[in-house]
């Protein structure tokens, strides 16, 4: 790996001390790394394992939903007070706490520590300076320090378990007054969402700058492959929606810790106790819109990288371009900005007037449109191809009917007279888990599957990937269908016996199927961990392009070292120039020449 | 349809529908459900063709030139206009009926209900039509309203813990709130759901069908049930309507009790049965109308349920007159 002078003189971003990278001791090389990629494969390390654990919260509480008030075998014993509690014969049973915390938890680790980290901090961070032909981000320490934030935010929020009260047990969306009187971890969330927030600001900063600046030459805007355009305006909903959620959340964090009343109404009496140590004249209602107003852009953010690693994947093994280039860059960048006026359709059942909530009734559908020319615009893209069904494409394949299921059952809910009957229902709950499970992770292992070989020089094993992919396509449906159906006949959400309810009891052998499909999921990523640390280190050895593609970073090595090219790639093409006709090879690579 | 428009058993779809309005809710999220059905089947259809026409094979090679047609964007054009009438000539008329049009009528019932946790309050004005004043800091275990009982208003009022009396045929207006955290005030069987935030007192409406009675859905939903359709789940707030003995004579099953509370509990009573060579049971309904909580309110949000009894306008007026009588003692169970 000779560090030319070529490459030395385009890494602007250097600073003298990293001029012989070689001679970096190991902490700088690995752990307080400012190297791109390192980052990206810390990101996506972290978030996997924050993944399994916020997985694993709810294969242990789909046993509670499943068989109601039965003793949880093997690892009750470990589960501990409060989150289980001792029957008079010895067994281990979860208590209403207890399924409150692994809720919320479950909701704010897949969503924050989980999904987000893994498709901006990890796919990101890794493969957007590569397509672009930059050396490393714009701000290489910013994104350091992103990271080395992010990761003591994420650890805060699961010491939480371990701290007096437990971990935060309001729901995800800590709606007061409930989470500012409830006894339990949330302060602790409130401030590892501080820090987690912070983190997503400071790399958001970055991923902008570096794509408007840092584009090699003849990289134009509409040059871009598909994933960074979908990274760029993911960008841009993190830097614009997350502040007010941060800010609310230091406001609720003064609610709790000081009695201030941002958020708590006067006249409160709690278990029969009046609250006047509180100023109140607060409303709980702020805090909604304070939170909405960031969590609707965030399944935006949730779902745009997604949508950019099928693009690139498909746009590869169809072996032709993608249909619709324009309409899908300009569909992402209205989705983005209709994303910022939908978020009071959350709010629906609040008590909202009708011209404010047909306003947002109108907008929910309205934003529905780029979604649905974003999906046909993939599917299209399968016309007059040559598809080759490599692992990553059957993930991403599979993403394209799950999205769409997710996205149609949208509609119900964006519609006011509708979402009186399925609000806080499953039907939600199968909505968007429809668009984030088999929608969003399909593709991230799609990405996984896809870019693996970049990252380590080594294919994953395809056999392995198919035995994973086909039992959890599976397994997975058999987990959300059934929620649809459950939500139509009114079983509530966060619910820690649904057999109380009439409406529950009767369909409860819908939840016995999503429970039995959930550890049958759980058993089918078994392949997927092996198969991934496996490859690490005796996976077949690849070359720089082993999938024949044409984005930027396959010109480079595997794995690229620091600095990524050996000169300045000038792109001379889109990115997606497939089976050209009067070309021998199918593909013709975007870095048409390398300068020196 | 997939809607019951009936009164119908729980368990198929929808729940039971009792309500005026709520037909025009289930209409509207069957007609978007055709629509969604509509274009999956179109999508899925052309997904598969493609996946199978374009696999990779010998001699056949991908068009680096892109397909050309007006169908995507007609079919485009078709969807946006589909949702634009659902929006504009359904879910908008509908919910503004629901909400900007509160019930005027002389013999509208009201009621004002707070959520806490975990019960729902409901206080009746009584005969004189008059709700005595409440106020939080009059709040005692014996006295959660915080009504003012000195005050002559309050003297036929009524208060009850978790049940909701109401007639059939007549405008019931709701008030809701909450003393303590955002509960939500939700009655699925007459799609009705609204939020109960402390600070904030929101009206909800509805008209119960004529005919549709807690008696009339306890007769719909009793029925005999053979010891291999038992089922702990479906059956678990379904009681006995006689004594079922085993073997020896010994009561095994009580008139009146449940199959028990847990899903131990459920399958133990029904071996016992299946052991006792009991061939059928008879069950009805425990409370077949319920009221619930529909926002995430704390560990026990999951059992925060009143009963709700629905009367006949006339039986309604004489449980009003009966429940308002001053008692001695008003005896509420605690928290």
């Amino acid at each position: 790996m000779a560090h030319t002078h070529a490459a030395h003189a385009q890494d602007h971003s250097h600073d003298h001390g990293n001029e012989h990278e070689h001679h970096l001791p190991f902490w700088r090389k690995y752990i307080f790394s400012v190297d791109h990629k390192v980052i990206g494969v810390q990101y996506t390390v972290t978030a996997l394992v924050f993944l399994f654990i916020g997985f694993s919260l709810m294969m242990i509480m789909r046993y509670q939903l499943a068989y109601p008030g039965s003793p949880i075998p093997v690892i009750g014993q470990f589960l501990g007070e409060p989150i289980v509690g001792k029957t008079a014969d010895g067994g281990y049973v979860m208590t209403g706490d207890g399924y409150n915390m692994f809720g919320a938890m479950h909701g704010t680790i897949m969503v924050f520590l989980g999904i987000v980290p893994l498709a901006v901090g990890g796919f990101g961070n890794f493969v957007l300076p590569l397509q672009i032909g930059a050396p490393d981000m714009a701000f290489p320490r910013l994104n350091m320090a992103s990271y080395w934030v992010f990761l003591p935010g994420g650890l805060l929020m699961l010491a939480s378990f371990f701290m007096t009260g437990g971990a935060a047990a309001s729901g995800w969306t800590m709606y007061p007054p409930l989470a500012v009187t409830a006894a339990n971890g949330e302060t602790m969330w409130l401030l590892a969402m501080v820090l987690l927030i912070t983190s997503s600001l400071l790399g958001s900063i970055n991923f902008i700058v570096t794509t408007v600046q840092l584009r090699v030459p003849g990289l134009s805007f509409f040059r871009l492959p598909f994933f960074t355009w979908t990274q760029l305006v993911t960008a841009f909903l993190l830097l614009l929606a997350f502040p007010p959620l941060e800010a609310a959340a230091v406001m609720q964090l003064m609610d709790r810790v000081f009695d201030s009343s941002f958020f708590m109404p006067s006249g409160l009496v709690v278990s029969g106790v009046m609250q006047d140590q509180l100023a109140g004249g607060g409303s709980p209602l702020l805090w909604q819109h304070l939170f909405w107003f960031l969590a609707h852009p965030e399944v935006y953010v949730l779902i745009l990288p997604a949508l950019g690693i099928v693009g690139d994947i498909v746009a590869n093994n169809t072996r032709k371009p993608l249909w619709g280039y324009r309409a899908l860059v300009h569909a992402v960048l209205f989705v983005g900005f209709m994303s910022f006026i939908v978020w009071a359709h959350h709010m629906f059942m609040t008590g909202m007037g009708t011209t404010i909530s047909t306003f947002f009734q109108a907008t929910t559908m309205i934003i529905s449109v780029p979604s649905v020319i974003i999906l046909t615009c993939l599917l299209i893209s399968l016309w007059g191809a040559s598809i080759r069904f490599t692992v990553p494409m059957h993930f991403a394949l599979a993403f394209i009917p799950m999205f769409g299921i997710g996205g149609l059952t949208g509609l119900p809910l964006g519609l006011t007279a509708a979402d009186i009957h399925l609000h806080d229902t499953y039907y939600v709950i199968g909505h968007f888990h429809y668009v984030v499970a088999p929608g969003t992770i399909f593709a991230m292992f799609a990405g996984i599957y896809f870019w693996f070989p970049k990252v380590t020089g080594r294919k994953m094993n395809d056999l392995l990937g198919k035995i994973h992919f086909w039992p959890s396509f599976i397994a997975i449906n058999g987990v959300f269908m059934p929620m649809l159906f459950m939500g139509m006949a009114g079983v509530l959400r966060r619910q820690f016996d649904q057999t109380e309810q009439l409406h529950g009891a009767t369909v409860h052998g819908l939840t016995l199927m999503s429970s039995w499909s959930a550890w049958l999921l759980g058993v089918a990523q078994i392949p997927f961990i092996i198969n991934f640390f496996w490859s690490i280190f005796a996976g077949k050895k690849v070359g720089e392009n082993p999938w024949e593609a044409t984005t930027l970073e396959w010109s480079a090595p595997s794995p690229p070292p620091h600095g990524n090219f050996a000169g300045t790639p000038v792109v001379v093409c889109g990115p997606y120039e497939y089976s050209v006709p009067g070309h021998e090879r199918d593909y013709l690579m975007q870095a048409g020449k390398m300068e020196a | 349809m997939l809607a019951q428009v009936n009164f119908g058993t729980y368990g198929r779809w929808f729940p039971p529908q009792l309500s005026v309005h709520g037909g025009d809710i289930d209409y509207l999220i069957d007609i978007v459900h055709y629509f969604m059905l509509l274009l999956f089947v179109a999508w899925g259809s052309f997904f598969v063709y493609a996946l199978f026409k374009f696999r990779q094979r010998e001699g056949h090679k991908a068009s680096y030139h892109l397909v050309k047609g007006k169908i995507s964007k007609l079919a485009e054009a078709l969807v946006i206009a589909f949702e634009f009438l659902v929006l504009v000539a359904f879910s908008m008329p509908v919910w503004a009926t629901y909400k900007n049009d509160p019930p005027t009528s002389a013999d509208r019932v009201e009621v004002r209900c707070v959520g806490q946790q975990f019960e729902w309050l409901f206080h009746y004005p009584g005969p004189d039509g008059k709700f005595g004043p409440r106020n939080a800091s009059l709040i005692t275990t014996s006295n959660p309203l915080g009504l003012d009982e000195a005050a002559p208003d309050s003297a036929d009022d009524i208060q009850l813990i978790n049940e909701f009396h109401i007639p059939t045929g007549r405008d019931i207006y709701v008030r809701i709130t909450s003393k303590d955290v955002i509960h939500s005030f939700s009655i699925p069987t007459m799609r009705v759901k609204q939020d109960a935030i402390p600070g904030m007192e929101i009206p909800v409406w509805f008209k119960v069908k004529e005919g549709a009675t807690s008696h009339a859905m306890k007769f719909e939903m009793t029925r005999d049930y053979g010891i291999d359709e038992l089922n702990w789940y479906k059956l678990r707030h379904h009681v006995a309507v006689d004594d079922y003995r085993d073997k020896s004579g010994q009561v095994i099953f009580a008139k009146g009790n449940d199959l028990g509370s847990t899903y131990v509990d459920g399958q133990k009573r029904i071996d016992q049965l299946r052991a006792a060579g009991v061939a059928s049971v008879k069950l009805e309904p425990r409370a077949p109308l319920e009221v619930v909580c529909a926002q995430l309110c704390g560990n026990s949000h999951f059992k925060m349920k009143a009963q709700m009894i629905v009367h006949t306008s006339s039986e309604y007026e004489e449980w009003v007159k009966e429940k308002s009588k001053p008692q001695a003692d008003v005896e509420f169970e605690g928290f």
